[in-house]
């Protein structure tokens, strides 16, 4: 291929898709066209990747915080956000023992709080010691918002900070409650 | 039925976090024996000269899942009877059906809390204390 036609290929590519995710939500994928992309202040986002089927996946989550953020409640919760995003990898090709990880957010946002973001990250490097995945690195915690890019296909991550009021940040970070751990959507059973 | 000290009782799981989770509910509700394993296959090699009295099993498992386990122990006439919780998330409304079809005993939505482990336990094994 000559340097015009590959030029010319370049240019008649279709632009990337792009996905944001909110609190709550996670997306696997292996399209090498595609960006998933979300915004975060103490939230935490993981980034995990199968180098060998070049397929990855992302979420974003907050953990309930009551009385304590490392209480069950909170652990329940973050281990099955986590669980979700694997199992989606798994289903997609991936093989966990050979997912690669890169966290981010988990910032505190105002001095004067709590460190949710803390509690988020620290929660976050718990879940991947004790599940044996590789901890690349990434960036967590400090007092800025962050706005990540994701490629799954590649694994290729890009963050830049923001500013904390970021109208984007709090559309991300909305307050989405975790259904009650009760809550069923079927009920088989008449216990 | 046995009481919570005397209850044999397996986790299948193939996150060690869950696992965790789980044996951490199960020991507050005063159950110590309990085995652990991280796939369907695994739980189906330690059947075959273990016995227990409740199962928990994840749905999504490598190897061999929670579906395929339960139709293991359902066919396998020496434990055909032991008693099988399977552990979902919301999305999987359909493999719930599978497995009530299958014989399933109970279900868990995850993610659980304590009272509602205890709630689906003893509506298959009775009152713990």
């Amino acid at each position: 291929m000559t340097a015009a036609a590959a030029r010319a290929a370049r240019e008649t590519r279709s632009a990337p898709q792009k996905i944001f995710l909110v609190q709550g939500e996670f997306r696997v994928s292996n399209a090498p066209d595609l960006v998933i992309s979300t915004t975060l202040g103490s939230c935490v986002a993981c980034c995990l990747y199968d180098p060998f089927a070049r397929v990855g996946g992302l979420n974003h989550f907050l953990l309930p915080h009551g009385e304590s953020f490392e209480g069950p409640e909170a652990v329940r919760y973050g281990a099955h956000a986590m669980e979700l995003l694997i199992n989606g990898l798994l289903h997609a090709g991936a093989g966990k023992s050979r997912l690669v990880a890169k966290l981010f957010g988990g910032a505190r946002l105002s001095p004067h709080l709590p460190d949710v973001g803390g509690a988020n990250a620290a929660f976050a490097e718990r879940f991947l010691l004790h599940e044996g995945i590789v901890f690349l690195g990434g960036s967590t915690r400090g007092a800025e918002a962050r706005r990540i890019e994701f490629w799954p296909e590649s694994g290729r991550v890009r963050q830049r900070t923001i500013a904390g009021e970021d109208r984007e940040l709090l559309r991300a970070e909305r307050v989405v409650r975790p259904a009650p751990a009760e809550a069923g959507t079927i009920e088989f059973f008449g216990d | 039925m046995p009481a919570a000290a005397l209850l044999d009782v397996l986790i299948v799981d193939d996150q060690a976090s869950t696992r965790h989770l789980i044996r951490s509910c199960l020991t507050q509700l005063g159950i110590s024996r309990i085995r652990e394993c991280e796939d369907g296959e695994a739980a189906r090699e330690l059947l075959r000269t273990a016995r227990v009295h409740v199962i928990f099993s994840d749905i999504n498992m490598p190897k061999l899942d929670g579906l395929g386990l339960l139709s293991a122990v359902r066919a396998s006439p020496a434990i055909a009877s032991t008693a099988f919780i399977m552990l979902t998330s919301r999305a999987d409304t359909a493999l719930v059906q599978e497995a009530v079809k299958l014989g399933v005993n109970n279900y868990i939505v995850k993610p659980f809390s304590l009272e509602v482990l205890k709630k689906k336990l003893e509506a298959v094994v009775g009152k713990l204390t």
